[in-house]
């Protein structure tokens, strides 16, 4: 005897019954104060049984349309054990409630999901972005110059011989790297951006005067060119466009079906992975100058010692230095601050930071160069 | 055959009203259970358990849902969810691909859904509810489009111009802004713009309205007792009180600042000083939020049994507080607890006033209905039902 509410169907009036199944698969019902037998018996397999979710109740529903209703999940299931031979009854259940069954899918999705953003995106994007037309790259790119000249750059102050001699070494360049002819070298003024190099996903390469002021070696600001180069030949922004949006459905795609906002909360730490991804690019466009210096006897010091001197342009000795100058005497100041950067006490150690950053391991990337010389 | 066990039909009328709380008997852990167990399969079917797994979970919220003894129930198949998400996934993916493709044609699809949004809100609020049960009697949705299509056409007239208004000054070149065609042309959208301000809390009003009046239980209509005054009234305070706190808190931040001494600190300063405008932002929306389902819940009755809805802004504050760190702390392995939470709260301050019993809501025949204006609605993201 199964104890629950039988409903007609009828109307909402609700009555306690108690539910039977005698020997040859027939359901009755009796009443509840003296167990007393009701009139009327269906056969066990005219009637549909709710499947069993986590705790909640169970429903029988009769062919006339009335239904009965119990929380003892527990009797219900014996009663199907012992009169329907369904194997995928329950089956659902069975896995949702074992527990070493869930600690297992549990860590297996953590570990499927880390795979699938590690190493599932990043490559998925890449073939993807290597097989879409140059013209896919060209027209993301549209107007993001435009507007980086509005929100960040002014005009450059270079004087026109020195953009003409990096023209150029950039044009030489240009004619011993294949498929290179939409690649475009242009000046601004960084100003608080300081000493940087951008490469745009149209191809269009940006050096700011502050980065051509660290050096008056025309080979060293190459090695940055070649960098930048690494990052345009491959495609490192539709990559990065493509790994960011496919992250996003995948977010959604697993914690499924909670509303919007809470999907874009749920994002939010996926932002810190979405960093790395920047980083194992810079490696890679790391590579490509690196490869392409040893092949054409160019000395990989030439990257390193750049490096250096952009690192040190954002220390506080080299600010504090043009600032005093006023004469804008740059590399007397990048002197300066390197010679003040190799001093033990001011020598920093490698920063929990490092991960945070776009431009992560400077110390390590600049040892790459060294090592390879 | 007859299963009618007691044939005693209750004729007793006893109007003496009692007060019965929603109780939600979920677990978290029991949830979680359920959940992974639903992502792990959407994952290794691709996607096509998705259906199941949108039944199992409203199956479980639904069954662990209790209002005076009986728990509600989802009885939605998985096949209709399907079959529904098939087709909205197609159209979504036509429309994705054409906006790369053909901007403009585009934009005549979405025009054209747009044309539909009544229709879809009204098929994705009849599978809903007709899918819901409580003592195997279900919900329904009155199913009239021409009152829809009424409810919803200024709202749709409006949000058009708006949205052809802007697509017309993507257009425009940054040096036609000076010539006076242009200056109208700013006033009409500006104009537009101020004109949804206005309305939309009366917009509010009448698709409430709508939804809840034509909505059903069994035979018996919902009703509906806020008024329009309450709803100019509700979003009145909430711009008052957002005016003032982010009035203080920006000119607090503009005063302090003033101390620092030169123009990199006082930026600096600003910027960690508006870390506080968030959590300003966050206790606006659950005041909004709280205020809104209780105008909207509290006014619900059903054959004189009336709804109550006692939700405060702290509360509702906290628990989206705990929620989201928990979830964000987690990579949203904690969102089945959080979901749970959010279930359990909504069940604790929601509770009916009943008058006499539940006894007397009789059965209607309805057909049943295809999962396709819901599923649509999802892929869309247009706020469907309640």
């Amino acid at each position: 005897m199964i104890k629950g509410c039988f409903f007609d169907g009828k109307t909402s009036e609700k009555k306690d019954v108690l539910l039977y199944c005698n020997d040859n698969g027939m359901l009755g019902f009796a009443e509840t104060r003296h167990g007393e037998r009701l009139s009327g018996e269906t056969p066990f397999d005219q009637v549909a049984i709710s499947s069993r979710i986590g705790n909640t109740p169970r429903y029988i529903d009769f062919p006339d349309g009335s239904q009965f209703q119990t929380n003892d999940n527990d009797a219900i299931d014996t009663l199907i054990n012992d009169f329907r031979d369904d194997f995928f009854h329950g089956l659902l259940h069975k896995l949702e409630s074992a527990k070493t069954i869930v600690l297992i899918t549990t860590i297996s999705l953590i570990g499927f999901g880390w795979l699938f953003i590690q190493y599932g995106i990043p490559y998925g994007s890449k073939v993807i972005a290597d097989r879409l037309p140059i013209k896919a790259s060209q027209y993301l790119g549209q107007g993001v110059l435009e507007v980086m000249d509005k929100q960040w750059f002014k005009k450059s102050r270079l004087s026109i011989e020195r953009q003409q001699a990096l023209l150029h070494e950039f044009s030489r360049l240009k004619q011993t790297i294949p498929d290179s002819d939409y690649f475009n070298l242009v000046f601004r003024r960084g100003s608080f951006i300081g000493a940087n190099a951008f490469a745009l996903p149209d191809g269009t390469i940006v050096f700011t005067d502050e980065l051509i002021h660290l050096t008056d070696n025309n080979n060293e600001l190459v090695s940055i060119m070649l960098h930048e180069i690494g990052h345009l030949k491959q495609r490192h922004s539709l990559r990065a466009a493509i790994q960011q949006s496919s992250l996003a459905v995948f977010i959604v795609a697993i914690t499924g079906d909670i509303s919007t906002s809470s999907s874009l909360i749920t994002a939010l730490p996926f932002v810190l992975v979405e960093s790395g991804f920047s980083q194992g690019m810079e490696t890679e466009a790391d590579t490509f100058a690196l490869e392409y210096m040893q092949q054409h006897d160019l000395s990989p010091l030439l990257f390193a010692t750049m490096m250096e001197k952009l690192v040190v342009s954002f220390s506080d000795t080299y600010a504090e230095c043009l600032e005093t100058e006023k004469t804008n005497n740059a590399k007397q100041c990048i002197q300066l601050a390197l010679q003040s950067n190799k001093q033990p006490e001011n020598k920093k150690s490698k920063g929990v930071m490092d991960y945070f950053s776009t431009h992560p391991g400077s110390n390590e990337r600049i040892l790459r160069f060294r090592q390879s010389e | 055959m007859q299963n009618n066990p007691t044939g005693v039909v209750p004729d007793s009328v006893n109007n003496t009203i009692t007060n019965k709380h929603f109780k939600f008997t979920g677990k978290g852990l029991e949830y979680f259970s359920i959940w992974i167990v639903n992502v792990v399969l959407t994952i290794l079917t691709l996607g096509i358990y998705s259906a199941w797994a949108k039944v199992r979970t409203n199956q479980y919220f639904y069954g662990n849902t209790f209002l005076d003894g009986s728990s509600f129930r989802y009885t939605a198949k998985p096949l209709q969810i399907l079959k529904g998400r098939i087709i909205a996934t197609i159209l979504f993916a036509i429309y994705y691909f054409t906006t790369i493709a053909n901007p403009i044609v585009a934009g005549i699809i979405l025009i054209i859904i747009m044309l539909f949004v009544p229709a879809f809100v009204v098929m994705a609020m009849s599978f809903r509810l007709r899918n819901s049960q409580y003592r195997n009697v279900h919900f329904n949705f009155d199913k009239n489009f021409s009152q829809a299509y009424k409810v919803f056409f200024i709202p749709l007239i409006f949000v058009g111009c708006y949205l052809f208004l802007i697509g017309q000054a993507e257009h425009l070149q940054p040096g036609d802004r000076e010539q006076s065609g242009n200056a109208i042309f700013g006033l009409l959208i500006l104009g537009v713009m101020l004109g949804i301000f206005v309305m939309v809390p009366w917009w509010e009003f009448i698709v409430t309205r709508f939804k809840a009046t034509h909505a059903k239980y069994g035979q018996a209509d919902f009703s509906f007792s806020a008024t329009l005054k309450n709803y100019y009234g509700m979003y009145l305070k909430a711009l008052l009180l957002s005016i003032i706190i982010f009035g203080l808190l920006g000119a607090g931040i503009f005063t302090l600042q003033k101390t620092q001494p030169d123009e990199q600190s006082q930026l600096l300063f600003a910027s960690m000083m508006s870390i506080f405008v968030f959590p300003a932002y966050l206790w606006l929306f659950a005041y909004f939020q709280t205020k809104r389902t209780n105008l909207l819940f509290g006014n619900l009755s059903i054959n004189g049994h009336h709804v109550r809805s006692e939700m405060t802004t702290g509360r509702l504050l906290m628990l989206y507080i705990t929620n989201t760190l928990a979830i964000m702390l987690t990579f949203g392995l904690l969102m089945p607890w959080a979901k749970v939470r959010t279930a359990n709260y909504k069940a604790s301050i929601t509770s009916l006033d009943v008058a006499g019993e539940l006894n007397q809501f009789v059965t209607s025949q309805e057909q049943q209905q295809s999962a396709m204006g819901e599923e649509i609605g999802e892929m869309f993201d247009l706020d469907l039902g309640f």
